[in-house]
């Protein structure tokens, strides 16, 4: 009877590890989570490589693949570069109020400009209304918001090495990609991954 | 060295045709096991072929096999003339493409075993064993056969 009541209180005490260890961290989810593969991409506000992937990669994905309930895509906004921390903020925060495409399309658009000036308020706010410039400013200070960022850019780095990383997960399998492969041939292996 | 003589290189040239092979089969076995386009996308990393014609798609799907072949070829010592040659012209082929790869400054995948392995000093020291390996096989048996030769003709 103690045995059997300390097994259960071992299990009770285990079961949030089992939870968290089953779906991706956090993160920006798009799509339906029930969809067949996951797609988690690591990515930073002020990394080169990564701004390719959002215009150019991504949105082929998204039209191809998550919209239409095949792929469900996560992504996580690390923050390794001198402004980053900043951006990812604002994006984090901008989430909170449904406009984290917006920020993050502006981000990303304008990546040259606010890096090499550290202004990436001016970038954020541009796209935003004055009401959710106010609600964005303040969110970013929330130690909520700030501790998403830090948790995001630390769980980051015990996963990968670079940004951009594509993470696909079908079943029990993970493969991964660093940098962005070529859309055509990834494409072509996506397709063949779903029949499987 | 007398190397069609030798007991120590016969043994040793036994130990590098089953490892190498080993080894050839194992790494065609990571890339056969899952989709040629997954080998692809490491070969077209490189930027060496164009990605769109038809030249990645053949080299993706018959490299592997060769590998297979090539593994099985030096295991059972068939033709160790022609696939150690082969072997080694292969490794010295990978080789030179990581070579180039870190001086254009590539980060990429080395395609080696699957996907997901770096070019790194390790992979090109490990490759690099490998060559060697290839090499010495190859020289064995060409200074074997070509000892061989010249004791049949002054026989």
């Amino acid at each position: 009877m103690v045995s059997m009541k300390l097994c259960a209180l071992v299990l009770a005490a285990l079961l949030p590890g089992f939870a968290a260890s089953t779906g991706p961290a956090k993160g920006q989810g798009f799509g339906s989570p029930n969809a067949p593969i996951l797609i988690e991409v690591f990515s930073d506000f002020e990394c080169p490589g990564c701004k390719l992937f959002h215009t150019q990669f991504r949105p082929l994905l998204v039209r191809d693949y998550v919209t239409v309930g095949k792929v469900y895509l996560v992504a996580h906004d690390l923050s390794f570069h001198a402004h980053s921390n900043e951006a990812t903020a604002y994006a984090l925060a901008a989430a909170r109020i449904g406009k984290y495409d917006e920020v993050a399309d502006a981000l990303y658009e304008h990546q040259t400009e606010w890096s090499a000036s550290g202004k990436v308020w001016d970038t954020v706010a541009a796209v935003l209304s004055p009401a959710e410039q106010k609600k964005v400013s303040a969110l970013a200070k929330d130690p909520g918001v700030l501790a998403e960022v830090k948790s995001e850019t630390d769980d980051g780095k015990t996963k990968i090495q670079r940004t951009p990383t594509i993470l696909v997960i079908r079943g029990m399998k993970q493969y991964r990609f660093e940098g962005s492969p070529k859309w055509e041939i990834f494409r072509d292996w996506l397709n063949e991954l779903l029949t499987k | 060295m007398n190397f069609s003589q030798s007991k120590t290189w016969r043994w040793l040239a036994l130990a590098l045709r089953i490892v190498l092979g080993a080894i050839f089969i194992y790494a065609a076995y990571l890339k056969l096991h899952e989709s040629w386009r997954l080998f692809a996308m490491d070969i077209d990393a490189y930027g060496v072929l164009p990605s769109n014609g038809i030249w990645l798609e053949l080299v993706a799907r018959t490299l592997p096999w060769l590998e297979a072949a090539l593994g099985v070829w030096l295991i059972a010592g068939f033709w160790l003339r022609g696939s150690a040659t082969l072997a080694a012209a292969m490794m010295l082929g990978f080789i030179g493409l990581m070579t180039w790869a870190r001086l254009k400054g590539l980060n990429i995948n080395c395609g080696c075993f699957g996907t997901g392995e770096k070019i790194s000093w390790i992979t090109m020291l490990r490759d690099g064993s490998l060559l060697a390996a290839a090499l010495l096989l190859a020289v064995g048996s060409h200074c074997g056969r070509r000892r061989a030769r010249i004791e049949e003709e002054t026989a």
